[in-house]
């Protein structure tokens, strides 16, 4: 287990230990080496004091070369247990005395190094100088083993063990006692987390310890839990509420759904939804009762394994009909009328029923045009099949007649199609002959004229009077033959153009007829009366010509008179029309050929009386025939001519 | 090239002669060029067949027949009018009659004025006025004594 892994309590005293450990090693460590090297500084002091003197005492017997003396000065080291071995060497490094006496000679070295000191594995060496004055006598080589040394590391290593197992038994204690200052208000906080998220127990709270920064982060910790708390309650409440409302609602929702329902099945009509694979969902009672089934036997289940054609009646197709229909709304995403059919029905015996419908299927869409429903409508019309059936037989002889009846009115519409081919081919004939009229008639009459006109001015002042009447002559008639066609297709034009019809005031017509008129009424005294007249619905320029021939009439055939009075008025109805007049006190007619007035090319005075084409009251009549009316004349001959004609008023216009 | 002159198309000779006797009386006819069908009118203004060399002189109006043989004024009309050069000429078509059906497709093609046959010279001078054509043809011909052209007898 690593250090990250374990339990605070265990990592502080882990941690506790360790520091305390690594400080007592580290404060032995010291003191031990300061000691050693304290205790060998005293012990080379001491041995090279001692080498000193020995040299010191030594001189006199070197000097004298006297062994003994020698010998028993070396003799001396025999008081420190520690020396272990000795020897005295003359000037020329020669082995004079040794100690202890019987040492081997391999024990010392043959000649003396130097002089100094030196630690080998086990043994101290101290090389001393023996001199009197100035003078080398030899060398002192002085062996010391390292016993004291190693006594006193033995006693310092027991020394060490026992106060570091000490301090640690002091640290383990301390600390356990300690580390639960620390510890345990965490651990009392990882309790109460856990409580908390075990058991959703919002209530719990963390025992405070201190005041320090785990007191601070129990309280804050003990906040948050206190205001989770509020919250929970506070959502526990919401969801409580909500609940309570969603309830409520799907209550009133069935409530609702349940009527919907019921108001559904007791429609009147006979209603079947299918869903798009055409299984029943619903269907209304009279549905059920029409068919014989009922609703918790059917609903749910296929509509033909429900409804299946009678299979005694080989000729049944409705299934195949109803099929097709049902694929056509759900492509077409459109209601689809069925024709009658005959789709028996099952008795709950087992035995079937023959029966005649009339369905309408429609597509219930959602706002995306996805197809939710079909509804099948349908009519049970197998009475009225029967009764057809019934009547049928009875009335052959109606309908033989009624299709004699058919056919002769199909042959008549032939007919009729027929004669307005021709009736349109004849116009446009007519359209082509006027125009050639136009054009080429009046070309060689142009030239007459042309000519005489040139011919006058060529023969200027050279011809008779008998010449120049006879030329006059052929320019008149040339003239009048060229009023004849302009008269002749103006007849024909009237006849032919359609009719641009607007409100007319035909007082204002009359005034600008009159106008024009002014020409040939100079010299003339002439009374015109101009009645206040309806506006009436017409073609304006065709009800100009028409007046202009009428009014012109009565300045030609008044000319006689000393005082001509001219009259335009309205008189009376008829048919919803107004009657209008154009009256003279001119030369009038005989009433015995009233009815040859308005026809064309007809005349009731000689040219040489009044001139004239005989064409300007078959105009009129045109007119007045293409806007629906009538005309009529009524005269006396030399008291005048009254002329009428019939017009439709603008509605509510004042007369 | 200043423009010059009167070109009367008229196939039928009749009325071409008296035509030209209506501007004979104010010394016009001299500045007339007088052709007899639309296919000739065309040649002459487009430069066709005999009139190649006709030089570069216009006519300053153009008197035309509607009714004529081979091409007849209609087609005259569209194709002088569809020119780009030749469009700016005034043209005055002769017609039998104030009601001719065809005076509306004149108008369409954007014939300049009309006048009924036969042609007075009067007649001719009020619509050639109207164009502001006046002064091109009578500056041409000086009127007869002192009398101003306008006094028609």
């Amino acid at each position: 287990m690593t250090l990250q892994d374990m339990p605070i309590r265990r990592k502080l005293m882990t941690i506790i230990l360790l520091i305390s450990g690594v400080v007592s090693v580290l404060t032995c460590g010291a003191f031990f080496a300061y000691d050693f090297l304290t205790f060998r500084e005293s012990l080379l002091a001491g041995f090279t004091l001692r080498g000193r003197m020995i040299a010191a005492n030594s001189t006199a017997a070197l000097a004298f070369e006297n062994v003994d003396d020698a010998t028993e000065v070396l003799s001396a080291l025999a008081a420190d247990p520690h020396v272990t071995a000795a020897g005295l060497y003359d000037r020329h490094g020669r082995l004079f005395a040794r100690y202890p006496a019987g040492l081997a000679d391999a024990a010392l070295p043959p000649r003396p190094n130097g002089t100094g000191f030196h630690f080998d594995r086990s043994h101290l060496v101290v090389l001393t100088p023996v001199a009197q004055g100035d003078q080398p006598l030899g060398t002192l080589y002085l062996e010391s083993d390292l016993q004291a040394i190693n006594e006193r590391f033995a006693r310092y290593g027991l020394i060490v063990v026992l106060v570091m197992a000490v301090s640690f038994a002091v640290a383990y204690l301390l600390s356990r006692l300690l580390e639960k200052q620390v510890s345990q208000p965490i651990r009392a906080l990882a309790d109460t987390a856990r409580a908390v998220a075990a058991r959703r127990d919002y209530s719990v709270r963390a025992p405070r310890h201190g005041a320090d920064e785990l007191g601070l982060l129990t309280d804050a910790f003990n906040q948050m839990l206190e205001e989770i708390q509020a919250l929970h309650a506070d959502l526990e409440r919401r969801v409580g509420e909500r609940t309570a409302e969603l309830a409520e609602a799907n209550k009133e929702l069935q409530r609702r759904r349940a009527e919907l329902q019921s108001l559904f099945e007791s429609l009147p009509g006979l209603y079947l939804i299918l869903t798009p694979d055409h299984r029943i969902v619903t269907a209304s009672d009279a549905y059920l009762q029409a068919t014989l089934t009922r609703r918790e036997d059917i609903i749910g289940r296929g509509l033909f394994e429900v409804f299946p054609d009678n299979p005694g009646d080989p000729a049944a197709d409705g299934v195949r009909n109803l099929r097709a229909s049902l694929e056509r709304v759900a492509a077409q995403r459109a209601s689809d009328t069925m024709a009658i059919q005959k789709y028996d029905v099952r008795r709950p015996d087992g035995t079937w029923e023959e029966r005649f419908w009339s369905p309408v299927n429609s597509p219930l869409l959602d706002a995306d045009q996805r197809l939710l429903y079909l509804i099948h409508r349908v009519e049970d019309v197998t009475e009225f099949v029967r009764r057809k059936a019934r009547d049928a037989a009875g009335g052959e002889n109606l309908r033989v007649r009624l299709e004699q009846m058919e056919a002769e009115s199909f042959r008549n519409s032939q007919q009729v199609q027929a004669a307005n081919r021709q009736l349109e081919a004849a116009n446009a004939e007519l359209e082509a002959f006027s125009y050639s009229v136009s054009h080429d008639l009046r070309a060689p009459l142009r030239h007459v004229q042309g000519y005489i006109q040139m011919l006058n001015r060529e023969v200027q002042g050279q011809l008779g009077d008998k010449a120049r009447r006879y030329l006059q002559t052929i320019g008149d008639a040339a003239r009048e033959m060229g009023m004849l066609i302009d008269d002749l297709l103006a007849f024909s034009r009237m006849g032919r153009t359609e009719l641009r019809e607007t409100e007319v005031d035909l007082v204002r017509l009359a005034g600008e007829v009159r106008s024009a008129l002014a020409e040939s009424t100079t010299g003339r005294e002439i009374t015109w009366r101009f009645a206040a007249l309806p506006r009436v619905r017409g073609d304006a320029s065709m009800l100009r010509q028409a007046l202009a021939n009428l009014l012109g009439n009565a300045v030609k055939y008044s000319r006689n008179c000393a005082a001509a009075e001219i009259e335009l008025g309205c008189d009376g109805e008829e048919d919803g029309r107004r009657v209008f007049f154009v009256r003279d006190n001119g030369a009038g007619f005989d009433m015995r050929y009233a009815h040859k007035l308005f026809g064309v090319f007809q005349r009731l005075h000689r040219a040489d009386q009044f001139e004239g084409t005989g064409i300007g009251l078959a105009i009129v009549r045109r007119i007045v025939t293409r806007h629906g009316g009538r005309t009529w004349a009524e005269g006396q001959p030399g008291a005048g001519a009254t002329f009428y004609f019939t017009l439709t008023p603008v509605p509510n216009d004042a007369p | 090239m200043k423009p010059r002159g009167i070109l009367l198309v008229d196939d039928n000779p009749r009325d071409a002669e008296m035509t030209l006797d209506a501007l004979q009386q104010y010394n016009l006819a001299n500045e007339v060029t007088v052709l007899h069908d639309g296919a000739e009118a065309l040649d002459y203004m487009f430069r066709r067949g005999e009139f190649v060399d006709r030089g570069l002189a216009e006519p300053a109006v153009i008197l035309l027949d509607l009714k004529m043989p081979k091409v007849d004024g209609l087609e005259v009309l569209r194709q002088l009018k569809a020119d780009p050069r030749l469009h700016v000429i005034p043209i005055v078509v002769m017609t039998s009659s104030r009601e001719d059906q065809d005076l509306k497709a004149c108008y369409k093609l954007g014939v300049n004025a009309y006048v009924v046959k036969p042609v007075s010279f009067h007649e001719f001078i009020e619509a050639v006025r109207a164009l502001g054509a006046f002064w091109v043809v009578l500056n041409e011909a000086p009127p007869p004594g002192s009398h101003p052209p306008m006094a028609a007898p």
